[in-house]
Order: C-alpha cells, then structure tokens, then sequence
C-alpha cells in the first residue's frame, strides 16, 4: 500500500481512500485531501519533514507521519 | 460617543479559509474606520469597523481569523466559530458574507456550504477572478448562486470592481431586514455541534464530492478570444487532473519557481537565517537617522523648557521629569515601527508559512510545533499578541511550551534598553557594530529560548499529559507583492498602540522617579567657595539625590547588587523597569539627571561614563556590569502585562509563576556569572 510520504520528488499520484484510523484524518480531508485528487510532492523542508504537496492548484505543506494515513491508487 | 452608537447597528461578519480575499474586502468596505480589538477572555484579535459613509449603509462589519471548516481544530478556530453564533460583544450577526478564491473554489465552497447547511444567512464574495481569467476559465456565478442557493457576487480586491454591486445588494438586504422579525432568524441556525460532531469521513466526502459537481457546472473555458488563448487553456486541460474538469489544478508558476530556491533542501535553511538576520539588523541601523532627529528635538524642548521655568521644582519636574523621561523612551518609536513593518512585509509576502514549515522538525524536537515560529517571532515585537496567537496551534502541550518560552523572545520594550547599551559598549563611529550586537543579542535570546523549551520539555512530560495529537497542517499561500499601504498602515497601528500602551506608564512612573530623586532635601546646602556655577550646578544635584528618598529605598537593594558590581542607582531602575522594561531608560536618565543641552541619548552616555560607585569610587557602567546588564534584560520577566496574559491564556497561575521565578532567578545568576567571569578575565 502506497502512501503519499512515499511519494519521490515530482512524482504524481491519485489519492485512493484516506486512513479514518489516523489522528489528523479529518482536518487532512478538510484541507481538501479527498480520494480521486491528484497530488504532486513539490518540496521539503531541509530536514525531509515535512512536506509540501500540489492538490487542488494549491500547495499544502504535512508532516510525513500525516502523509501517511493519504493512501494513493 | 456619538448618536449613531446609540442605535444598535446591523451586523454583518466576514468569514472565510485563510488567505481567502477577506482582509482585502473588509478594507474595502469599512476604508480606514476601523479598529482592532481583543476578543474578551480569549486571545483572537478582531477588526471591527463601520461600512464606509460613501456606500450609504450603516452597519458594522467584523472581520474574523479565517477558517477552513466549521469543526475547530484550535483554540482560535473555535473562537472563531462560537463567534459566528454569538459574539459576546457584538452579539450575533445579522447576515455572514464568506469569500472564496475562484481559483480555490473547490478547497474555499466547503466553508460555505458547511454554513448554508447549518442555516447561516450568508453571501458568497468571489475573489481573485482576475486569476482564474488568466488561466483561460471563469466562474458562472449565476450558475453558482443556483446551485448553493444564495447570492453569489465577485468583487475583485485589488480594483475594487464589483464592489458596487456587492453594496446594493447589502442595501436591499438590510433594509428587507429591518421588516423581517429578526429572531427568526436566528432560530433557524443549528448549533454545528450537533451535526458536525459526526461529521466524519462519509459526511465530508459526500460534501466535496457535492462541491465537485456544482464545481463541473460553474467553471467554464472563456472563450477563445486569440489562438495564444486557446492553447494555453488546452494545454492547462491535459495537465488536470482527469475526473475533474478544470483547468484550476496547477499552483500558481511564479510561487514554485521562488520555491525552488526559498526551499530548497540546501539553501533553504540559508536563506531562513539571511532574511531573518537582515530583518534584525536592518531594525538598528535604518531606524538611527530617525532616532537622532526625534532626540534632538526633545533634548531641544527640555532645555528650553528649562530656560522658560527658571531652576524651580516645577521647571525640573517637567523638564526633567516629563520631557527627559518620555523623550528616552519615545527616541526608540522608529526602531519599534521598522520591526512591525518588517514582521507585516514577512507575513504579506507569504514567507511565514514557509518558515514554520521549513523549521517544524527541529521544533518538534523540543516539544514545540513549526506553528511555534509565528509566535516566537511576533514576541520579538510584544509577548502579549504573541501568546495569544499561540492559539493557532491545536496541540495544547504545544501551545503552553510555546507560551512559556515567549517572554524570552526579545520584545519591542526591551530595544531602548539593549540600544541604550550597546551605544555605551560602541563606539559611535562604527554603526554597523551596534546592528552586530543587536543580532548577536536576537540570536543568543532565540537559543537561549529553546534551550529553556528543550529542559522544560523533558521534566513537563509529567506535568502535561501528551494527550493530544501532535500535526502540522499549513497551506503555503501564493508568493504576492506585498500591499505597501496596508503594511504602512498596520505598523503605524501598531506603534500608537505601543504608544498609548507604554506612554501613561512611562508618564506616571517618571514623574515618581522624579519625585524619589529630588525629595525631601531638595534645595541642599554644600559648600559653594572656589566652584564655578556648573561644579556647584552638579554638586547641588549629587547631594540631593545621595539624600533621596530613592537613596533611601536603594539601601534595601544595595546588597542585591554589590554581587553584581552595581549600585542601588541602577537597581531602582530595574525596579521601575517591572512596571515596563522601557522605564529603565527614563528612571536612569531622571537618576542621572541628564538635561544638558544636546541630545539626550549622548549627554546620557557621557553621564552613564563619569558615574562612579559612591562606596569604592569605581567605575558604574563597565564592559563587565554593561554586558551583565544586556544578560540580565534578556531573561528576566518584567512585564505584568505578560504575567497576566499568560495566566489567562493558560488558565492557571502555575505557568505564569513558574516563568517568574525560573526567568528572573536565571537572569540574576547570568547577570552574577557575566560580571565576575569578564572581571576575572581582566575586563574591567
């Protein structure tokens, strides 16, 4: 299973479900994280976290431990 | 108050995500009337202001910190919320407007719809068109005022074109307002909690996927007007994202462009430090030729003052007591103006955001959250605003180690105090020195912080329970020009606040020092034979002040101090200086009775290098003491204000008291190292 944090720099992926187990999994919705969406890794901070991904014509930066509930396709 | 006050206005609030339009439409609507005020028992600011007179609306119009959904995920955000409902001053709104960024729309209609669903009477403000053209698309918002079922309009910020229509419309709408039974109204809304508390993933995809649909129906290609045009809407379709089709998936060009530089993975961490180390600097010397003119002309002002009332108690109090001592401090207005100028130019470019994102990892380290950053770094200006935009931050661990730590940051107040110093330590020629050593000061303050986060961090893991999760969610808005007008504006607010805040203060507590220092013996007797008339001017003053009732109240201190290698002089301006750490300035320019013609700053510093310790006859102010006093300012806690605050703020005495006794128990025993290791060192 595939998930965002695994994402490599400039790689695509469509967003298949999002983890309902996960702290943050609402606010990560509500941000516009929904299945279907494409995302894009664009960035990193210096230290590899967290990360700033393209969704929506937007770019929104998560700690990889959030990327991980958004599982991708 | 006027007559209009009396009747109770409609209200209309602003509500809308983050970096949505809103700010830029309330500026439109109320113009310059406006005013920002604190959310009572809580920390969010507020704008209120009245609808400009040239719309011909009366009504107040509120602005709100922006918000992505109606279920809170932070204090602020819950504030923010709960005040749509009921605003403990200003009651509950008649109608909402809620802004959407065309470009955003498919992230900005979940605020909207989430407010229609709970019953809100709301209208939809469309910014940022002019974007979405510029890719090639529109919105319908006709077709969107169908779908959602309430009136849409788009205003664009930067022209204020449509703001017209926007303004018609609100006529209309309060006018059949004023028909309507009210209270109405207000039952029909339905408290969020009840549908929203379950409101988890099913409910919100259901919601986007509805926002998904509407979004199909409303954006449409403009037509193609050249063959330029077509293909770069052709060509913005492939890139999309194939189940939705619009042209509207791509971040702005120009933002990740910079981002490639502001963060990439090796430079990113240096440009962090030069912009932050420019902007500190930049603070000492830009703000130097304005600092000489404003002293200047109060050193002008006490002299001739003087001259006026004659060598009288009155003509002393005012010259001296008043003038003197609110000029000392009034001399730092443009350093303090130039730091908020430069915090608002950070926040309006967009660069915030980054910061915390590109120093969350270490952050969290510590304890503390990438959203510590903005906090931290609006401590440099004031810890009061400061702790109270630690609220952003949801997780509460987080937010009360953040809290803790921010009186060490470097306030606004504290700048006379370092700059006064650091003047004496420096020679005047070499300016750049003195930027130096302000730099130097910001940075030991902002290690020394999170030194104190990372100890606090590892014994509170007992003392707060790490119950809540810890997340770092943050959108990184579009690099934009900053809006040179409203930045100006908001520093110049910010200044007359530090102003009306500080200024009573140093007022009152000037005119005490005045009277510690120049009662009871006022007019002593000293033996005048073989002085000229400045010698005996001097020794009149030294035997009044040595008979003082500030003499007499320093007796106490003196033993605190000798350690320190100061005298009660200097300790009763610390004293003053808990009221607010300015007054340092002002209590030692009244104490050393500096009212020489010339400036103040200067007369000061010479004073500051003839005083010597009454029992030894050394030298007061040296390298050693000066420095022992920049340390003991650095951490000491003496701001009531923030004492306060944080109290409120952390529901409790136990972290306010805390900060007192760890921070100015830490300053003294710096203070006491500093002193007597340069001393050993050989540097007097």
């Amino acid at each position: 299973m595939k998930t965002a944090s695994k994402l490599n720099f400039g790689e695509k992926g469509i967003i298949s479900d999002i983890d309902n187990t996960h702290p943050s999994f609402r606010r990560i919705l509500e941000i516009g994280f929904t299945p279907g969406q494409e995302i894009q890794l664009i960035n990193s901070s210096a230290f590899n976290d967290p990360l700033a991904f393209s969704l929506r014509g937007t770019l929104i930066a998560i700690r990889k431990q959030e990327a991980d509930c958004i599982i991708l396709s | 108050m006027n007559a209009d006050s009396a009747v109770k206005l409609q209200l209309i609030t602003l509500v809308g995500p983050p970096n949505s339009g809103k700010t830029t439409l309330f500026n439109l609507l109320s113009g310059k009337n406006l005013k920002t005020v604190n959310y009572p028992g809580s920390t969010v600011e507020y704008s209120i202001g009245k609808i400009q007179s040239k719309f011909g609306i009366k009504a107040d119009v509120l602005d709100s910190p922006g918000i992505i959904s109606l279920n809170p995920n932070s204090p602020d955000e819950e504030i923010s919320v709960n005040s749509l409902y009921n605003h403990p001053i200003y009651g509950s709104p008649n109608f909402l407007i809620t802004t959407v960024d065309a470009s955003q729309i498919s992230r900005h209609l979940l605020l909207s719809m989430q407010l229609i669903a709970s019953g809100f009477d709301i209208i939809v403000v469309l910014t940022m068109n002019d974007l979405m053209e510029k890719r090639g698309f529109r919105v319908d918002e006709k077709k969107l005022s169908e779908e959602l079922g309430c009136k849409v309009i788009k205003v664009n910020g930067r022209t204020g074109e449509g703001i017209d229509n926007l303004v018609i419309w609100l006529k209309q709408k309060i006018d059949n307002d004023r028909i309507e039974i009210r209270e109405n109204n207000h039952n029909n809304r339905i408290i969020p909690k009840k549908i929203f508390e379950n409101a988890e993933k099913e409910q919100l995809l259901k919601l986007y996927s509805d926002i998904e649909e509407i979004e199909k129906k409303v954006i449409t290609p403009l037509p193609v007007i050249s063959e330029k045009n077509f293909r770069n809407a052709n060509k913005s379709l492939k890139i999309l994202n194939p189940t939705l089709k619009s042209g509207n998936n791509q971040p702005d060009e120009l933002t990740l462009k910079i981002d490639k530089y502001l963060l990439s993975k090796r430079l990113g961490l240096i440009f962090f430090f030069l912009i932050m180390s420019v902007m500190f600097t930049s603070i000492f010397w830009v703000a130097d030729p304005f600092m000489s003119l404003i002293d200047d002309f109060f050193g002008w002002l006490s002299s001739i003052t003087l001259a006026f009332l004659g060598n009288t108690w009155y003509g002393d109090l005012i010259a001296d007591g008043i003038i003197s001592g609110t000029g000392s401090v009034l001399v730092f207005l443009p350093q303090i103006l130039i730091l908020f100028l430069i915090l608002g130019l950070l926040e309006d470019t967009g660069y915030l955001a980054r910061g915390a994102m590109l120093i969350d990892k270490p952050l969290s380290k510590i304890g503390l959250n990438g959203k510590s950053f903005v906090p931290m770094l609006s401590g440099f200006a004031c810890a009061i605003p400061a702790i109270l935009s630690a609220r952003t931050i949801s997780n509460r661990r987080e937010r009360l180690l953040t809290i803790f730590i921010i009186p060490l940051m470097s306030c606004s107040a504290r700048l006379p105090v370092y700059a006064l110093l650091i003047a004496f330590l420096t020679p005047s020629d070499k300016l750049w020195l003195g930027g130096i050593a302000l730099a130097v000061i910001y940075i030991v303050s902002i290690i020394g912080s999170l030194i104190v986060a990372a100890i606090v961090n590892r014994f509170n893991k007992r003392l707060i329970k790490a119950e809540d999760n810890s997340s770092f969610i943050l959108e990184l808005p579009a690099y934009r020009l900053p809006k040179a007008k409203v930045v100006i504006r908001n520093s110049i607010d910010n200044a007359k606040q530090y102003i009306f805040r500080a200024g009573p203060v140093i007022m009152v507590l000037s005119m005490i020092i005045w009277f510690l220092t120049y009662f009871p013996n006022h007019n002593p007797v000293i033996d005048e034979t073989g002085l000229n008339t400045e010698q005996i001017e001097q020794m009149i003053k030294s035997e009044r002040l040595a008979t003082s009732y500030a003499a007499d109240l320093g007796k106490f201190i003196q033993p605190v101090m000798t350690p320190l290698g100061m005298d009660w002089r200097v300790g009763v301006a610390l004293i003053s200086a808990f009221a607010a750490r300015e007054v340092f300035v002002s209590s030692l320019v009244l104490i050393f009775r500096v009212t020489d013609s010339g400036d103040i700053r200067s007369s000061m510093i010479s004073a500051m290098r003839n005083a010597k310790i009454e029992a030894t006859g050394e030298q007061l102010f040296t390298p050693a003491t000066t420095l022992g006093l920049i340390v003991f300012f650095m951490f000491a806690l003496q701001c009531l204000s923030t004492v306060a605050v944080s109290r409120k703020e952390t529901g409790g005495w136990r972290i306010p008291i805390l900060q007192i006794v760890i921070f100015t128990s830490t300053a003294y025993i710096l203070t006491l190292f500093t002193v007597n290791i340069l001393r050993f060192a050989g540097i007097a």
